[in-house]
């Protein structure tokens, strides 16, 4: 981390800036990627075989809005995922990347399959609609986009899996004691939360996706001039409805089990990842979010499957709201309960490797932070500087988490602390308190520079 | 030489035995397909508005069927343009980490315009083509749209230029503060004319191309191919002559260390014969200006020259990266062992230490006010945020007030700074506060 030029996102933090990418890729990737494309195809299919030409026509106006949402934001927020991870970690994307070269590469060839199927189901649809054979065929470019869709996850959720639990039944995927360090590369790929993520992952993507097809139904076929499409809208929504009955349950049995496989340290953090440090022990509390939740997606599947026709709008848009906050959480959660480390026991949140901390903590975490201007961390002796230093140490060890007076701010989390207190907490980070933070790395000097600093953001402006 | 470099990632680069020019070769191939979906893409995508402006002045439905027929390739070049750039991207970062997120970083916030710049201009080339019949009466509007769309996709290249030129020069990150030292520079120009340029010829080709195919089909299409051939021609014989001067030019725009070991290079001919060949094919259009007819197999031709050009200016610039990135590979790859033989050395020196040292037996009570987050804010023997546990007990407060203060909260005893109230039960609090007064 001290090793590549610093970039610092004033105000919503760097944390912020990848959520809001990671959140929007999330919701496009699953619903509208691999569920979406599942239950596109099946609906394609279902249409095709029952001979509902209208039924037909309005999969393909839902194609259409999937189409043009998946290809330009949920494509584009994938790519802008490694470009976020980059500015905030380069060492843990590259580290990822040194591991997961070749299945990446592999994903990318499947990407290949999945858009230019996508393309050719979508742009090709029209002129195959008008015979029976053409569209048993553009059904079948549906089917295959499905398949190569879910294989684009079955690849990604291997990364995701290693990142939290990155050994293969207590096998370690590397010896830190060697360099350069040689990957076992099959304990990295079969870590013991990669297919539990990926089951439950897939039947919750697809239950996601037919919640946001009930929504477009809605939307498509209510305000189509075309009565025949209007009437498709009951069917449709139905036909939606059946598989939500079907997945959701699926996927909350198969969410339970992919909980049962992580670690227990990770699993003890969830109350305080969904929520905040003040509700560490309110399981209550989260419990009560998660029924809500989970009863808006059951009460609203209910209400679309056995009176389609009524159902009203809101009740659409409350359904699909429910997956987003639901995708949403499970996306915090799983982010955070990886602290304090970033891939789990080989580098801490900040991007410090474990290995280097010892090394670090004897000559310096500045020692080696070429990018910086030597004002700005060799200490002068008459420590003018001393503030400047600490900003610099800020700047490594903290920035991936906190901001100087924005969200999580230092500032507001130290209003009233002294220096000494300030001083004092840096010594205990990951303790009881807040077990999620990675220690501080670095010497005694550093240490001091950095809690002067701290120290310093609520004295801003005070007449002295 | 002033290097700045980070290190290496410590892990091996997983090339699974295979040879360096196995992944140089995998890297332009992808690179050229890449590029060639892009230039298509602002090509295609400024075509597509073209047209559908000289259709309005002309009241030419012709031309508004081209500039119609436009939005398809548009459409695939989006598409495959940005998913191409992903390989590149990936062989370019496993082997050269260090360089490419250096890179990256020093050109940040900017460089994430080419996610959401991308997306909006993405969203807009869709509302200009999938509106086309609906905004049919509304010209005006839905020219817009596209203009709008098109000026987007303008603003990507210079900004993903200057993310690649200071990569390729890694002397830079030194000197290179934020995206403006390298995008303001001549190389980023020069890259940039050399860029647009042959986006407009390769597009000019794939006009004719997609021309021939139309004039193929017949019918109301055939109009439109025979437009689409006779401006393809121009669209090429205006942009190639310029481009044929500026492109061997760009591969001196680099820092003195890299263009004086380039001229030193095989490397060196190849923008020469990129301007070559796209000289020929000048003239093989040329040859075929005024004829309104084009073969298939002609298209052909002109198409695999106009894509032999584009191969040999990749194969120039991957000659960037050999004459480049030799000197700080190197120094790269001594500083990492240094370091990392330093890391590890310590790293076991510590876990002995560890091992060694004696298991501290900790009283329950201090593990439950480590668990519950006290120490964070409290310590035995000195004032943290709270005050000093050991000055708590002699103040002599009644064991009941201090567990309402631990449950409820508190403030005013100690000053003005609150301790919020803490999720223990009452059996956890009565441990804590015994344990606290014993610390006098």
């Amino acid at each position: 981390m001290f090793d590549f030029p610093i970039f610092e996102m004033p105000t919503i933090g760097l944390r912020m800036l990848m959520a809001i990418n990671a959140i929007i890729h999330v919701f496009v990737s699953h619903g509208g990627a691999v569920g979406g494309s599942v239950v596109l195809a099946l609906a394609a299919w279902w249409t095709n075989k029952k001979n509902d030409l209208a039924g037909y026509e309005t999969v393909y106006r839902l194609l259409m809005v999937f189409f043009i949402i998946t290809t330009s934001v949920g494509a584009l927020t994938g790519i802008g995922m490694w470009i976020h991870a980059n500015i905030i970690s380069p060492n843990a994307i590259g580290g990822l990347i040194r591991v997961f070269f070749w299945k990446w590469f592999i994903e990318w060839i499947v990407f290949n399959f999945e858009v230019i199927l996508l393309l050719f189901w979508f742009m090709s649809w029209k002129p195959k609609a008008e015979s029976a054979e053409g569209r048993t065929k553009s059904v079948k470019f549906g089917i295959y986009y499905a398949l190569s869709s879910w294989v684009t996850m079955l690849i990604i959720t291997a990364i995701l899996g290693f990142m939290l639990t990155p050994n293969f039944d207590g096998q370690p995927w590397i010896d830190p004691e060697v360099y350069p360090g040689v990957v076992n590369y099959n304990n990295a790929l079969f870590n013991p939360t990669w297919i539990p993520g990926l089951a439950f992952r897939t039947f919750s993507s697809i239950a996601f996706a037919a919640a946001l097809a009930i929504m477009w139904t809605w939307l498509i076929t209510s305000f189509s001039s075309d009565a025949k499409i209007r009437e498709t809208k009951e069917r449709m929504i139905r036909f939606f409805a059946k598989i939500m009955l079907i997945t959701v349950p699926i996927g909350a049995a198969l969410g339970y089990f992919y909980l049962l496989q992580i670690p227990e340290a990770a699993r003890a953090m969830i109350p305080t990842a969904m929520m905040t440090r003040a509700f560490a022990d309110k399981m209550e509390l989260m419990y009560t979010i998660i029924s809500a939740i989970g009863g808006t997606v059951v009460l609203t599947t209910i209400i679309a499957y056995f009176s389609p026709k009524r159902m009203p709008y809101i009740a659409a848009t409350l359904m699909v709201a429910a997956f987003m906050l639901f995708w949403g959480y499970e996306e915090r959660t799983r982010e955070f309960i990886r602290k304090p480390f970033l891939i789990y026991n080989y580098m801490y949140a900040n991007g410090i490797r474990v290995t280097d901390v010892p090394y670090l903590n004897k000559v310096g975490i500045l020692k080696h932070a070429v990018f910086v201007d030597e004002d700005k961390k060799v200490l002068k002796e008459d420590k003018s500087n001393l503030i400047d230093v600490g900003h610099t140490i800020a700047q490594i060890e903290c920035r991936a988490c906190h901001t100087e007076n924005g969200i999580n701010g230092l500032k507001f989390l130290t209003k009233g602390w002294s220096e000494e207190a300030i001083r004092n907490r840096i010594n205990n980070l990951p303790g009881g308190g807040t077990p999620y933070m990675p220690p501080f790395t670095g010497t005694e000097a550093e240490k001091d520079a950095l809690a002067a600093y701290i120290a310093s953001l609520n004295k801003r402006g005070e007449i002295k | 030489m002033n290097w700045k470099l980070p290190f290496d990632i410590p892990l091996v680069v997983p090339t699974m035995g295979l040879p360096g020019w196995f992944f140089d070769t995998l890297g332009i191939i992808v690179f050229v397909v890449h590029i060639a979906f892009i230039y298509t893409l602002i090509g295609a995508s400024t075509a597509s508005v073209l047209y559908n402006i000289t259709g309005v002045f002309k009241k030419s439905k012709t031309d508004d069927l081209l500039a119609y027929k436009m939005t398809n390739p548009t459409t695939i070049s989006e598409n495959m343009g940005a998913l191409w750039g992903v390989a590149p991207l990936l062989v370019i970062s496993v082997l050269y980490t260090g360089f490419f997120y250096t890179a990256i970083l020093k050109v940040s916030p900017h460089i994430l315009h080419i996610i959401y710049g991308n997306i909006f201009a993405f969203l807009l080339s869709y509302a200009y083509k999938f509106s086309w019949h609906s905004l049919h009466n509304h010209k005006g509007f839905h020219i817009a749209i596209g203009l709008v769309a098109v000026l987007t996709f303008y603003t990507l290249p210079p900004v993903f230029m200057s993310m690649s030129n200071l990569y390729l020069q890694p002397e830079l990150f030194a000197s290179v503060k934020n995206i403006w030292d390298i995008m303001l520079t001549p190389l980023t120009f020069f890259r940039l004319i050399n860029f647009f340029l042959t986006a407009f010829a390769f597009t000019g080709i794939v006009m004719i191309y997609l021309g021939v195919k139309w004039v193929k089909a017949g019918g109301e299409d055939a109009e439109a191919g025979r437009l689409a051939i006779d401006q393809g021609k121009k669209w090429f014989m205006w942009a190639a002559p310029v481009n044929i001067a500026v492109l061997p030019l760009v591969f001196f725009a680099f820092s003195p260390r890299i263009s004086e070991a380039y001229i030193h290079t095989p490397f060196v001919f190849l923008p020469f014969a990129a301007s070559a060949v796209l000289l020929i094919l000048f003239f093989f259009l040329l040859k075929r200006f005024t004829k309104e007819e084009f073969s298939l197999s002609d298209a052909t031709k002109a198409m695999v020259l106009m894509v032999v050009a584009v191969a040999l200016m990749a194969t120039a610039r991957h000659g960037i990266r050999v004459v480049s990135f030799a000197e700080p590979l190197q120094l790269q790859a001594e500083a990492t062992e240094k370091y990392m033989s330093d890391v590890i050395t310590e790293y076991k020196a510590h876990k002995e230490e560890m091992k060694n040292a004696p298991a501290v037996v900790l009283d329950p009570a201090v593990s439950l006010a480590d668990s519950k987050g006290c120490l964070a804010c409290h310590s035995v023997d000195t004032k943290l945020v709270g005050p000093a546990y050991k000055d708590v007990a002699a103040k002599g407060e009644s064991a009941d007030i201090l567990i309402a203060s631990i449950k409820n909260g508190s403030t005013g005893k100690w000053g003005e700074t609150p301790m919020p109230p803490q999720t223990v039960t009452d059996e956890e609090a009565k441990t804590l506060i015994e344990w606290v007064l014993k610390q006098k």
